[in-house]
């Protein structure tokens, strides 16, 4: 029969082999000047943005151990992976020739710093790793994939590595409320209502510093909620609770 | 698997249907919270083919709407990251619906094939250009002897002939039809004299002398909402095929004997529990559907999973007759003039 021709006497993928010969990686044509003043002084409160969110997560860790005491050894060692990434994310400014505004970066985490803090006096669990395992994992791993876009060829190697890093942390965070589910709904909503507008604050903050280093704002904010999305679909909520969640972020 | 990706047809539309399914976040929000939103899985959906075998499916909502086409970062974002979806879903040959494949062609996603973790594999999408073009030929073969139009003796207009689905139609036209003549327009010259030189035959045209002589227009570029179309210089009888996106024809085309048809719009046999189509203003929403989305699901029926069209103008007559056989077996049909009939303003 007719209809039986064979599918591989047919171009298929030929089609896709000029092309792919033309590509050029388009991102490296838009490349800022990492060698101007006005990059370095943005990129100096990026950089300490970086380098105090990964001290942060290094102690939150640390933190969640004492409420979960026989996870200990794990997330010591997820902790310890934070102070590599610090080391690192250290050396892409001295790379620069760049000092990190780390006064700037204390403030800016400062009001997810406090939360963090009220969750684990109180013992909540659910809140430490919704604030520490999932948004700041999220915002971190949705800002290093556009990052990556446009960094200087050093902070691109460092922060790709970092990146596949997280995605272990986000895991973790993850996994536990997902096996938690049940028990741990309502305060991870709770938890939601309240830090995700601080997520999405701290984003507007920095927007202006980012676009400078070429990386767009919209970009940032769908990035995060393509992870956050992701993560709270695979801890086992559906989509209309998620929609509900995400409202938070544009009150 | 086979998967959709689609998206509204207007800002407006999209708030109104993410409020249907509870979206409440980007139903409420402004046209920037719909260029952050993720793509999302909206349905998943099991179809039984004529032949009796069954397969499962899920539509994907890029969350693009056309308002976004001026903003061609946020565009190129919203094709890909549905793209990204549908292969970490794992389905295995997703349709590029509405505007997405026009992205993707005009904007040359070819390029971006690593999203974030994800190595993009194109084999496993296809734009459905091949069965579009085929079920606009074969609207075309059948409904202008309804109306009186003898195929034998027609002179065709293809308007955008040098896209993707409009040189497929030529091909076809000047090799299976024996229709008398055909009109060629395009915008651009140099690919329209190649097309010319590859057929070794149809006629070079511009817009405004092709129309007064042709019996059957096909159009599969889309139309500037600015033109305007004297219907008292057009042929009577005349068939209008509007196979480009999005369909706007009946619009322009008003008058006795002027026949509009929905172009590259297909027929299941069956109802399909699906609310999908709904989103997509078909008229019959529980059969009806764009052909290549159909050809998504006949490449999942045939276990043909490759990226069956793709590119620009490698749509062969063989791969058309392939995906024409296989969409008759599997049940669908194109509509024809009879499905809808035109129902004259006076």
């Amino acid at each position: 029969m007719h209809n039986e021709l064979k599918i591989t006497d047919m171009q298929t993928l030929e089609s896709n082999k000029n092309t792919t010969k033309e590509s050029t990686d388009e991102n490296s044509l838009n490349l800022p000047d990492f060698t101007t003043d006005s990059y370095k002084d943005a990129y100096s409160r990026i950089n300490a943005i970086v380098i105090e969110g990964e001290q942060e997560a290094h102690d939150n860790y640390i933190s969640i151990a004492t409420l979960i005491p026989n996870e200990l050894e794990e997330l010591t060692k997820l902790a310890k992976m934070e102070l590599k990434h610090k080391r690192g994310f250290t050396a892409c400014g001295r790379n620069l020739g760049v000092e990190a505004d780390m006064v700037f970066a204390k403030k800016f985490f400062s009001k997810l710093h406090g939360n963090f803090q009220i969750a684990l006096e109180k013992g909540n669990l659910t809140t430490c790793l919704l604030i520490q395992a999932i948004l700041i994992e999220a915002f971190a791993i949705s800002a290093y994939h556009v990052y990556i876009r446009v960094a200087d060829p050093f902070a691109k190697k460092i922060t790709q590595g970092v990146v596949k890093d997280e995605y272990l942390h986000l895991n973790y965070g993850q996994e536990w409320l997902k096996e938690n589910l049940s028990t741990c709904k309502e305060e991870l909503m709770e938890a939601n209502k309240v830090n995700l507008p601080l997520i999405k604050k701290m984003l507007d903050e920095v927007a202006e510093d980012a676009s400078v280093l070429a990386m767009d704002r919209e970009e940032l904010m769908e990035e995060f909620m393509i992870a956050y999305q992701d993560t709270l679909l695979e801890i086992g909520l559906d989509n209309r609770e998620i929609a509900r969640m995400a409202m938070a972020a544009i009150v | 698997m086979f998967g959709l990706i689609g998206h509204s047809t207007s800002f407006e539309d999209a708030k109104r249907k993410a409020s249907m399914l509870g979206f409440d976040h980007i139903a409420d929000g402004d046209l920037d919270v719909w260029c952050t939103a993720p793509p999302q899985l909206v349905e998943n959906v099991e179809v039984k083919s004529a032949t009796g075998i069954s397969i499962e499916g899920s539509y994907i909502d890029s969350c693009f709407v056309p308002e976004m086409l001026s903003r061609f970062k946020t565009a190129r974002r919203k094709v890909l990251n549905a793209m990204e979806l549908a292969q970490k879903k794992g389905i295995n040959i997703t349709a590029l619906g509405g505007f997405t494949s026009i992205i993707f062609e005009n904007f040359n996603l070819l390029q971006h094939k690593q999203i974030r973790n994800t190595s993009l594999e194109w084999e496993r999408f296809t734009t459905g250009n091949t069965h579009t073009a085929w079920v606009i030929c074969r609207q075309l073969e059948i409904n202008a002897p309804r109306v009186g139009i003898d195929l034998k003796k027609a002179t065709v207009a293809v308007i955008g002939a040098t896209g993707d689905i409009g040189s497929a139609v030529c091909r076809w036209l000047i090799n299976k039809t024996g229709i008398s003549e055909l009109l060629m327009v395009a915008r651009q010259q140099e690919p329209l004299a190649l097309l010319q030189k590859e057929l070794d035959g149809g006629t070079i045209i511009t817009l405004d002398e092709a129309l007064p002589q042709a019996d059957i227009v096909v159009w599969v570029a889309s139309m500037p909402k600015t033109i305007e179309i004297d219907t008292d210089k057009l042929k009577k009888p005349c068939l209008m095929i509007d196979g480009g996106y999005p369909k706007n024809l009946d619009e322009k085309f008003q008058g006795e004997n002027i026949h509009v048809l929905k172009g590259g719009i297909v027929e299941f046999f069956n109802d399909i529990g699906w609310n999908m189509m709904e989103l997509a203003e078909m008229q019959n929403p529980q059969r009806e559907m764009f052909a290549c989305f159909a050809e998504a699901m006949i490449l999942e029926f045939e276990k043909c999973h490759t990226n069956f069209s793709w590119g620009r103008n490698n749509i062969s007559l063989e791969k058309m007759e392939f995906i024409g056989a296989a969409s008759l077996k599997h049940g669908f049909s194109a509509i024809g003039l009879d499905k809808h009939p035109k129902v004259l303003t006076v």
